[in-house]
């Protein structure tokens, strides 16, 4: 593990040419181009708050629309990131069969662009704090140290389904579905309030919606996170890191033969 | 991949000696799961969970070894070239040495930079441009950025693709592949160099430039690996040669000699499959061609019982160069005396032109009184025919023609040449030139050059 953080290191050029490229090419081609980065996440806002402001009132959320683009701008993060990483390594197998290239850096990629999209799009959900004249707390501060938490657990959930999934294909096929399972048991919509109390265990067991709550407290709300999502949240990410180097560790050698 | 590398230690070989060899591998075997090679056998998760319950289906896991304890120390320097045919293990090899796979026993220590040009265009990605692709390829051969920035218009200019080289290299053809990926190999200064195949898309003029850019590169002491089946280039390039055959080394020493070795026993082996070949022909006589081909008819006064090709040692062929001798043997037995016998010989090309066809009688041969059994022989002391697969007739009948044993197709031969001539015939020739003009006092020059060995 410690050897591969150090390649980490050594390779932080080539991760950023491919994360560069990853970008250039994602737009290549469009008329918008970049624009799209803010277009996306915009065009979902206005759908859901159609639906959720209007339609299906949620009871009990003021401002919804930045409510649900706090939460809804992470999860894009994390959904995006995951299923390109899950494919990352099956997908290049012209560079592990035929050449010296570092398996573990693929599945970072993913992480990186798609980071910076949420930094990106960051802005956007400042006007529109700015124009629902919600006030910008002190806690915003601590905004980077949740990203770098969520950044480090995608790390390792990509590495980890980057390699099982060239043993078993299923996965991309699975967390497709998965993804769009847990991005309604997320409070991302609506508040752990307006959950049934005997479902309240979606939302408490799920490390992902720890993550929600915590950026609707830092960004909206200006409080901490409680101590109880803090500890999941850490625990999360170190069981994803440890889970993903090992199995990655355990497996990497086989790839080559393998794709 | 920087710095000095040993791949999975079984015994640790690190001697002083050793640091004079850029690759030492000593007893290295590699052996691939069968479900792995087999594109088709992906886990699923499903078998992999039912296995879980169920405790498999037991499968006997089978193995392929593809390198067999193999143990070879490369000078610093020299250049060795790997030959053998598909699926000897080659790549195999390759791949071990450049630690893109991993042995399963046995020590690969590599002292110095790698650079491998394991297949056409490896590395790189098919949208990204030629120079992001420089750049990224350098940077995985632990280059940096300003060391790309200062050599780039140097491996574009090699690589002659100065108007492409801000084009997706899916754009690219076969040749600007391999360029484009030979020039950023030697340019990023490999103390050893490898090369699986991949100058033969190249153009001669390419090809010669990279020869002399891969002598520069010897001269300054670095190590090249070859593989190839272009065995002229092998041999121009190489000081060294080893001759894979199922995992393991069959030979290794002077190329001239390996090679020979290696070309003699291709044919053998093409003659030993062309003898199995025609041995299930005979057998199961199922196509409808093959029974036209191969077909038998006579009264049997007369028997044929065995019909055989030969050189010039006496050892039974099935394949022989244009121009060497030739010599068919036909077993014969009585069945019941007759008069008036002729033995006749026929020989077709594949598609069914007579090439030769005789017999005793048209030469007015005297045979003598057989005896109960014997043989026939008829000498051709030099096959002059161009390269192909040929059918040979042999036949015994009265000389009015009505047939004893009349056996078409009786065996099936190949003629190889050192030249692809067309045609059918390939007569023992030389070609001579001579100035007449009055501008040369020197006379005629002539260039005599035989054709056949």
């Amino acid at each position: 593990m410690n050897h591969m953080a150090r390649q980490l290191i050594q390779f932080k050029s080539l991760i950023w040419a491919l994360v560069t490229r990853h970008l250039a090419m994602r737009y290549r081609g469009s008329l918008l181009g970049f624009l799209w980065s803010f277009l996306n996440p915009l065009c979902l806002m206005l759908v859901y708050s159609l639906v959720f402001r209007y339609y299906a009132r949620m009871p009990g959320i003021s401002n919804y629309t930045v409510f649900l683009f706090t939460g809804l701008l992470p999860w894009l993060w994390i959904s995006s990131a995951l299923s390109e990483a899950t494919s990352s390594i099956a997908s290049s197998g012209h560079l592990i069969t035929k050449s010296m290239f570092p398996a573990h850096i693929l599945p970072l990629v993913p992480v990186i662009t798609n980071f910076i999209n949420y930094l990106l799009s960051l802005p956007l959900l400042f006007i529109f704090m700015w124009i629902d004249e919600i006030p910008f707390h002190s806690t915003l501060l601590f905004l980077p140290v949740l990203l770098a938490v969520q950044f480090l657990t995608l790390q390792g959930l990509g590495l980890l389904l980057g390699s099982l999934n060239v043993y078993f294909r299923d996965i991309q096929h699975i967390l497709g579905n998965l993804l769009t399972f847990l991005f309604f048991l997320c409070p991302i919509l609506y508040t752990p309030a307006n959950v049934p109390d005997q479902f309240r265990f979606s939302i408490d067991l799920n490390p992902l919606a720890q993550f929600t709550i915590s950026y609707h407290a830092l960004i909206l709300d200006g409080v901490f996170p409680s101590l109880y999502s803090i500890a999941v949240m850490l625990g999360f990410m170190a069981l994803s890191l440890i889970a993903g180097y090992m199995v990655f560790d355990r497996h990497s050698e086989s790839f080559a033969e393998l794709l | 991949m920087t710095g000095n590398r040993t791949v999975k230690v079984a015994s640790a070989v690190s001697t002083a000696s050793s640091v004079d060899y850029s690759i030492d591998m000593v007893a290295v075997s590699k052996k691939f799961k069968r479900a792995t090679i087999k594109k088709a056998g992906y886990t699923t998760i499903k078998s992999a969970i039912l296995g879980l319950f169920i405790g498999g289906e037991k499968k006997q896991i089978a193995y392929t070894q593809a390198i067999n304890n193999f143990t070879a120390r490369i000078p610093k320097g020299a250049s060795l070239g790997i030959i053998g045919k598909n699926g000897s293990g080659k790549s195999t090899l390759l791949k071990l040495i450049t630690g893109i796979y991993r042995a399963n026993s046995g020590t690969i220590t590599v002292n110095g930079r790698i650079s491998a040009l394991i297949e056409l265009g490896a590395g790189f990605h098919p949208d990204f441009t030629g120079r992001e692709n420089l750049y990224l390829g350098g940077i995985m051969h632990g280059l940096k950025r300003e060391e790309i920035d200062s050599r780039f218009n140097e491996i574009v200019q090699f690589a002659e693709l100065e108007n492409v080289i801000d084009d997706p290299v899916r754009t690219y053809s076969s040749g600007m592949y391999m360029r484009l990926g030979f020039s950023l190999a030697i340019h990023t200064d490999p103390d050893i160099l490898i090369i699986d195949e991949v100058l033969a898309v190249g153009d001669a003029g390419f090809v010669n430039k990279c020869k002399e850019k891969i002598e520069e590169l010897r001269k300054a002491g670095k190590t090249l690996l070859l593989v190839s089946h272009d065995l002229g280039a092998v041999e121009r390039w190489c000081d060294e040669v080893i001759w894979l055959h199922n995992g393991t080394e069959m030979d290794r020493g002077n190329p001239r000699r390996v090679i020979d070795k290696y070309r003699q026993w291709i044919e053998k082996k093409e003659e030993r499959d062309l003898i199995s070949e025609e041995d299930l022909g005979l057998k199961e006589d199922i196509a409808l061609e093959e029974k036209q081909i191969s077909a038998r008819w006579g009264s049997r006064e007369i028997e044929i019982t065995s019909t055989r090709m030969k050189d010039k040692d006496g050892n039974e062929h099935a394949l022989f160069h244009t121009g060497d001798p030739v010599t068919i043997e036909i077993d014969y037995k009585v069945n019941e005396v007759v008069a008036e016998i002729a033995f006749g010989i026929g020989i077709n090309r594949a598609d069914g032109l007579v090439v030769h066809g005789t017999n005793t009688d048209i030469e007015r041969i005297i045979i003598p009184p057989l005896d109960k059994m014997g043989t026939a022989s008829y000498q051709i002391e030099s096959i002059d025919l161009v390269a192909g697969s040929y059918l040979l007739d042999v036949a015994v009948h009265r000389r009015d023609g009505y047939p004893y044993d009349y056996h078409q197709g009786v065996l099936k031969f190949l003629v190889r040449s050192e030249f692809a001539q067309a045609g059918v015939f390939a007569p023992q020739h030389s070609w001579s030139f001579s100035v007449s003009s009055k501008g040369s006092e020197l006379g005629s020059e002539s260039a005599r050059r035989q054709a056949q060995s």
